[in-house]
């Protein structure tokens, strides 16, 4: 029997941790990617495992069928995140519990099922319903906060805590346009593509190509890729602004993907790169110059690079793509979002998104790594 | 020794499972290897190298001495028909024109290729090159 030595294990020990890390920073998906909604199904069965990992919990579940015989099927729930914040643990269900599981099936076939109701049976309980319910709103508007030189603040007070969420909408579309789709972006008609932005030929062409896929290609799902531009402020699990006064600066923090940060430099910079740097590496997030003109923060954002998706949903961009944003603290809790998306080689002329973000006081940014996601 | 070829073996393996840059702009731009078979003035071997600057497409082929700048291209998202034009010389500085038609596979994937045919005036087979 050959023996291997003690560094000849530590040299596979840590190059095979070094491949965990590579796995696990892959494989999510929008629902739609994975379940079919016009599959519907029902899994009735015992508990055998319940998994709170993310992106998507799972239970297992043993089911016996007609014949007698046992096989085990998955049943996928939200995230451990949303799961939690509407008060669900992983000790909710235990293995031995009987449960009866609707939603809909794995468009592959296999044992695989996407939660839309889990009841127990001994008690008839729903459990793992998620509820997105943003903060209620005050009777009145609460003015907007401001610093003692009487600009306006983006992120919290003083002591407090607290970041925007619940977008109003959830995927980017020109202002006017009526489309339908679901909070991934995922149209409810392909043929409705067209609408959603003066595209290119070749960029809708594309456009549609990841539609017809159900988004299953998203490189912010699959890869862990940040999510630049406008889709930092379409994301599930919120946006927070640090403003550094001190260095000039607003840092954009996000609630989930792989919590990279974007930085609104204030110090009256010009769009050039810094050697060493950026000058000739676009990112993720761009080169983002930023001024307060009256109570809003405009910001200028180009280099961008083109490995990842800049909407939900994917409408394609190009390194030509120029954003420039506009956010409006409205109310103490109210924050006005405009985009205009200017990008010659993906688009047939400028065009411009609004939206609107809800402030959750009280309360850090959600922590949700998606290098935590399951393989 | 022994370490060594552990090591190596699972970097290998490593290397092979991990994730890959993507390429979400337009669908020819970035680095092409591949061959165009049969091509005795030129070698079977193929380089790319596409971009896209919103109205055109261009590019070179073998980029370096002897490379052969692309004349005209066309992309029809339709079907993710491409077509192409180019003009080389030989090596006794005869001009040689290439007309390549092909269609991408695989769009959705980082290595997405292109295959078809080449002809030119000094003749003509198969086309493949796979996007890095």
């Amino acid at each position: 029997m050959t023996s291997i030595s003690a560094r000849a294990r530590l040299a596979a020990l840590s190059i095979g941790a070094a491949m965990l890390v590579v796995a696990t920073a892959t494989a999510h998906h929008s629902i739609l990617a994975k379940f079919d909604d016009t599959k519907p199904a029902t899994v009735r069965g015992i508990v055998t495992l319940v998994d709170w990992t993310n992106p998507h919990a799972h239970i297992y579940v043993n089911v016996r069928d007609a014949k007698g015989g046992v096989t085990n099927w998955a049943v996928e729930l939200e995230s451990p995140l949303d799961l939690k914040a509407s008060g669900w643990s992983e000790d909710t269900l235990h293995p031995g519990d009987g449960i009866t599981v609707q939603g809909i099936s794995a468009r592959n076939g296999s044992r695989q099922i996407w939660a839309r109701s889990v009841v127990v049976t001994a008690t008839g309980r729903e459990v793992f319903k998620v509820t997105h319910t943003p903060p209620p709103a005050p009777l009145s508007p609460r003015p907007v906060p401001k610093f003692a030189d009487g600009v306006v603040r983006l992120g919290a007070m003083p002591g407090a805590s607290g970041y925007w969420a619940y977008p109003s909408a959830t995927a980017l579309v020109e202002d006017g346009a009526t489309v339908a789709m679901d909070p991934y972006g995922q149209l409810k008609n392909v043929a409705d593509a067209s609408k959603v932005a003066p595209m290119q030929p070749w960029a809708l062409a594309l456009y549609q190509a990841r539609q017809r896929r159900f988004l299953q290609d998203d490189p912010t799902y699959i890869n862990c890729k940040p999510p630049g531009g406008p889709r930092q402020f379409q994301q599930p699990f919120g946006v927070q602004f640090v403003e550094d006064r001190e260095r000039q600066r607003i840092f954009t923090l996000i609630g989930g993907g792989n919590h990279n940060y974007r930085i609104l430099y204030m110090d009256g910079r010009g769009q050039k790169g810094q050697v060493g740097g950026d000058d000739d590496n676009p990112l993720y997030y761009g080169r983002a110059v930023a001024k307060w003109d009256g109570g809003t923060l405009v910001v200028d954002t180009t280099g961008f690079n083109e490995d990842f998706w800049f909407t939900n949903g994917g409408l394609p961009h190009t390194d030509q793509l120029r954003l420039t944003e506009r956010f409006t603290r409205s109310d103490f809790d109210t924050l006005k979002y405009e985009v205009t998306v200017s990008d010659p080689a993906a688009y047939t002329r400028d065009w411009k998104a609004t939206w609107t973000l809800r402030w959750v006081g009280g309360e850090e940014l959600p922590v949700y790594f998606c290098q935590d996601n399951r393989p | 020794m022994r370490t060594f070829v552990v090591a190596l073996a699972l970097s290998a393996v490593c290397a092979a499972g991990a994730p890959v840059m993507a390429q979400e702009g337009h669908p020819l731009k970035g680095s092409w290897i591949g061959t165009w078979a049969g091509n005795t003035v030129h070698g079977n071997d193929l380089f790319m190298v596409l971009d896209w600057n919103g109205k055109a497409i261009t590019g070179t082929i073998n980029p370096g001495q002897d490379n052969i700048a692309i004349k005209t291209a066309t992309l029809n998202p339709e079907g993710w028909v491409l077509h192409f034009e180019a003009e080389g010389k030989d090596k006794a500085g005869a001009v040689v024109n290439y007309v390549v038609d092909g269609k991408i596979e695989n769009l959705a994937m980082h290595n997405r290729t292109v295959t078809g045919t080449w002809k030119s005036q000094r003749g003509s087979g198969v086309f493949k090159i796979t996007r890095q």
